[in-house]
């Protein structure tokens, strides 16, 4: 256990290591971890607790500071403001947000049924559970992936298996698509590439790709590795040129594979990342950078937040350095239980803001941040 | 019903000031008395008129409580005191008497003798003003007159600034002005005692907010500093010596060889060796670190730190750093709301060449703050004001949730009404108290209450609960006894002795848990009733009883004789 000198010292050390790393460093505290965060607009995020019982649903919006782009140095406002906030019965695993409306889909990860929420207006600052949609399964033990659809009417595609996916269309509950495939893989993550085109990852790493127009069989690509005790993440770019669009996958071994969307099977780029403890692990995210080219973040296996450039991987598998770590969870995360140190839960890009981002972690923290890039440093900061 | 009103002074939705009224147990108490900085008129004054349409305000007010020096909380105080008219006390803290006169003469001269307004407070009214002010020490309970106490605590924030709690009878609100619960580099966090309050009064304007972390906020300080120093410039920062100047000289003074920084630091201040004196006096109100360090040395003693020369003004590439808040009119408020050119008395157009950073050190309680202000003095009912009721719905919900207590939120001009439930103290007698111990049973429970006899006597302003004899002996009474008598008839063909008997049987089945006694001087005791039988002359079958009971057992009497009316059951012998 750390004197509080001590560990004061070490948080000094990476802050004052920050003036040259980081552009900009937010540090917040909620009073509930969070493992959601989904972008609700351009500057406004959800949270959600995870405890067993009654939990809290918060709309938070960006720091004014962060976003102001002329007069920037004349804004003093660093704080989240919480815009709107609700209470939910249970944990919130997964949160999605439904594209041009004020409305949120969360999972409890306990079954696979959804519930439904209105984020609120202007004028009540209550979010409010205004429905439910039932999924296959009424106890399910990773729960539900969701994933809204990008355009047109709201529908949500659902699942906590890959033979449950469907995909519902919220207003009727009416179901408008279900992927045929007999297998019962549990998913990962479950993602639109295009408006019909969706992606479904499994834990085993096995890869479905399906278009929700047609009812013909799922594109599948297995597993990069048969190894039966790992378990697969899966994020897949939406680059603007259908040839840009890439899958990565990580497993919980810290293999990374890269694959083009289109030839899923064949060859692409790997690595094995850099992670502090292989094999121990829950909650990982990978992630494109939605504006930097070949740049992919993972986090979840500590309380780090590593951002690689996949443009130096090769076909085989190589131990990679991450281009950057973001270490402030970890750094400043003051245990008093060691036996469960903090991880980060879950981080995110800012959809326009080339290098932001924002992490959270199991003490409840989460961190705003620019970082800079290491390799371009050395010039002066724009003012 | 009891009850607590609740207003806080000023219209619509504006944030700028706090006055708050509070009546509460028969007593009008004043809560700050600020100056809403973003008017130039009146109404940068609290409208008073709610008190009373003219005259002074002494007759309407028990006393008038300043939470901390910054003028959105005192600005108002001379003209509230002088112009409008208050001669009652005013309470304070040491740190915020030394203080506020200071700022409020700044803030006058700026007002008067810079903008040239007139209908202002003027330098001799604050001097009296503050010669009505009396200085409270923290946990020390002040009797304000016989029914009103007042007692401070400990708020962070700024140097001196209190939280307040009120008393009359057992009654009790607490203010807490602004606070903060996350210590910084030179005050510590509020606290508070577990004094549950019937509210807790607190300002909510970051009530929705999530503040960023203190470091960040330095970070961000030291960051623009460093590229400053960088690119071969000089930093320049003018700010309040008393407010964040000190908490910034120990950031830089801490940080500065870390950073492997030599350049020079000036320092820019009028009230340095004044400055010096109020911290080495007000040392008990800064937090342990600060007073471990600097319990030699002067305050103003950094080894990068120095006083700041006027003839350095023409070097080139300067930043200037203004954390917080700049009084409206003078040159740093216009610089930071971006004005590129100033209009200088007398001289032409100045070109605003420097690089401006405007960053907030202000130490406010957020959402979580107030939650666990909350858990820390548990009130019965919460209380925000300054906030927009649309946008806290959702705080009041948590706090209502959470702690199972009412969350209100008037606004400007509303008056909110709460209803307690005070207890009346009243001291029982020894006797009295040692004669229900002595009956036994289970220890008093507050949840099974136990009837219990006694006499309350209402003396002066005391309340005491005696017996009823010393009562009696007290007030110099004579007891009277009261007793009711009445006959039942029975048709009982047994001998009077074998009719007691069988009222005896009777009784005991049915009056199971009582005192029943069959004596051997003929008659049948229950409690304290007395029940005889004899035999009607004209008749023997026919018995008369006889039942006597006191006054104390009415109920029991009344009920013995109901059922002995309806005669003796056939099956006893």
């Amino acid at each position: 256990e750390m004197e509080d000198a001590e560990f004061e010292d070490i948080l000094d050390d990476w802050f004052i290591e920050s003036l040259k790393t980081y552009k900009d460093l937010h540090v917040y505290q909620l009073e509930h971890p969070t493992q959601v965060l989904e972008w609700t607009s351009g500057n406004s995020v959800c949270v959600a607790g995870y405890s067993q019982s009654k939990n809290e649903i918060l709309e938070l919006r960006l720091p004014l500071k962060l976003l102001a782009d002329e007069n920037k140095s004349l804004c003093a406002e660093r704080d989240f403001k919480v815009s709107h906030g609700g209470f939910t019965d249970g944990p919130v695993r997964c949160l999605t947000h439904i594209p041009g409306t004020r409305c949120a889909v969360t999972n409890d990860g306990l079954s696979s049924d959804l519930q439904v929420w209105d984020l609120g207006g202007e004028e009540s600052d209550v979010i409010r559970r205004t429905g439910s949609i039932k999924g296959k399964r009424s106890a399910s033990e990773r729960g539900s992936r969701i994933a809204a659809r990008p355009s047109s009417a709201p529908q949500v595609l659902h699942g906590a298996q890959i033979s449950d996916v469907q995909l519902t269309e919220l207003a009727s509950g009416e179901t408008l698509y279900k992927l045929e495939t007999d297998s019962a893989d549990p998913l990962s993550s479950l993602q639109f590439v295009s408006d019909t085109v969706f992606l479904a990852g499994c834990c085993n790493g096995s890869v479905y790709v399906a278009d929700t127009r047609t009812s013909a069989p799922p594109q599948l690509s297995h597993s990069p590795s048969s190894a039966e005790s790992v378990i697969w993440w899966t994020d897949a770019a939406a680059g603007p040129h259908p040839s840009s669009r890439r899958v990565i996958r990580v497993s919980s071994s810290g293999q990374a594979v890269v694959s083009d969307l289109r030839n899923l099977g064949g060859a692409g780029c790997q690595a094995q990342l850099d992670v502090q403890t292989p094999g121990r692990c829950s909650q990982v995210k990978v992630s494109w950078a939605p504006t930097l080219d070949d740049c992919i973040s993972v986090s979840g296996f500590s309380g780090v937040v590593q951002i690689y450039n996949t443009r130096l991987w090769g076909a085989e598998p190589q131990e990679a350095r991450p281009l950057f770590e973001h270490r402030g969870h970890a750094v400043s995360s003051q245990q008093t239980d060691d036996s469960v140190p903090t991880f980060v839960t879950s981080h995110i890009w800012h959809p326009e803001r080339p290098r932001t981002l924002l992490s959270a972690a199991s003490d409840g923290s989460v961190h705003v941040w620019d970082w800079v890039d290491p390799n371009r440093q050395g010039g002066s900061p724009t003012p | 019903m009891p009850e607590i009103k609740v207003t806080p002074l000023g219209a619509g939705q504006d944030v700028g000031r706090s006055c708050i009224l509070v009546s509460i147990g028969g007593k009008n108490i004043m809560l700050d008395c600020g100056m809403h900085m973003g008017y130039n008129d009146d109404r940068r004054f609290p409208d008073f008129s709610y008190i009373t349409q003219n005259g002074r305000l002494t007759d309407f007010l028990d006393c008038l409580i300043i939470s901390h020096f910054h003028l959105d909380h005192c600005g108002a105080l001379p003209y509230m005191s002088e112009m409008v008219g208050y001669d009652g006390p005013i309470y304070m803290t040491h740190p915020t008497k030394a203080i506020c006169p200071i700022l409020l003469e700044d803030f006058r001269k700026i007002t008067v003798d810079k903008k040239g307004e007139t209908n202002f407070f003027t330098s001799q009214m604050i001097k009296d003003c503050m010669k009505k002010v009396i200085p409270l020490n923290l946990h020390q309970t002040v009797q304000v007159d016989d029914e009103l106490e007042i007692k401070a605590y400990y708020a962070g924030h700024v140097l001196g600034a209190a939280m307040v709690h009120i008393k009359v009878g057992s009654e009790s609100v607490v203010y807490t002005g602004d606070y903060n619960m996350t210590p910084d580099r030179h005050l510590g966090a509020a606290w508070i005692d577990k004094c549950r309050p019937d509210i807790l009064i607190s300002e909510s304007t970051y009530a929705t907010t999530i503040r960023d972390s203190k470091r960040c906020r330095e970070r961000d300080f030291l960051k623009k500093v460093h590229e400053s120093i960088e690119r071969g410039g000089k930093v320049l920062i003018p700010v309040f010596a008393l407010g964040r100047a000190q908490e910034l000289c120990i950031l830089l003074e801490t940080f500065w060889e870390r950073m492997n920084l030599k350049a020079p630091i000036y320092f820019s201040t009028g009230l340095t060796e004044k400055a010096n004196h109020y911290y080495k006096l007000f040392i008990t109100w800064t937090n342990q670190k600060i007073r471990k360090t600097f319990v030699q040395r002067n305050m103003f003693e950094f080894k990068h730190i120095k006083a700041f020369d006027r003839s350095y003004a023409d070097n080139p590439g300067p930043m200037v750093i203004m954390p917080g808040y700049c009084v409206q009119g003078t040159i740093g408020h216009k610089i930071l709301n971006g004005q590129r050119k100033l209009e200088m008395e007398g001289r032409a157009t100045l070109d605003v060449k420097l690089q401006v950073e405007y960053m907030s050190f202000s130490a406010h309680a957020d959402a979580k703050g107030i939650m666990q202000l909350i858990r820390m003095a548990e009130p019965r009912n919460m209380l925000l004001v300054h906030g927009e009721a649309v946008k806290m719905e959702f705080l009041k919900g948590k706090i209502e949730q959470e702690f199972s207590i009412d969350c209100y939120m008037p606004a400007n001009g509303e008056t909110t009404t709460v209803t307690t439930n005070p207890s009346v103290p009243v001291d029982i007698s020894l006797n009295l108290l040692k004669r229900e111990m002595a009956l036994g049973g289970p220890l008093p429970d507050p949840k099974k209450p136990r009837t219990m006899h006694g006499t309350l006597i209402m003396k002066e302003n005391s309340l005491k609960l005696v017996s009823s004899e010393q009562a009696l002996k007290e007030l110099g009474l004579n007891e009277h006894q009261l007793r009711f008598t009445c006959h039942v008839q029975l048709q009982d063909p047994h001998s009077d002795a074998d009719t007691l008997h069988r009222i005896y049987t009777h009784l005991k089945s049915v009056l199971k848990g009582y005192t029943i006694q069959h004596l051997p001087d003929g008659t049948v005791i229950v409690e304290s009733i007395v029940i005889k039988v004899s035999s009607s002359a004209e008749d023997s079958n026919t018995k008369v009883l006889l039942l006597s009971w006191s006054y104390q057992d009415e109920d029991l009497g009344s009920f013995l004789s109901s059922l002995l009316k309806k005669g003796l059951p056939s099956g006893i012998c």
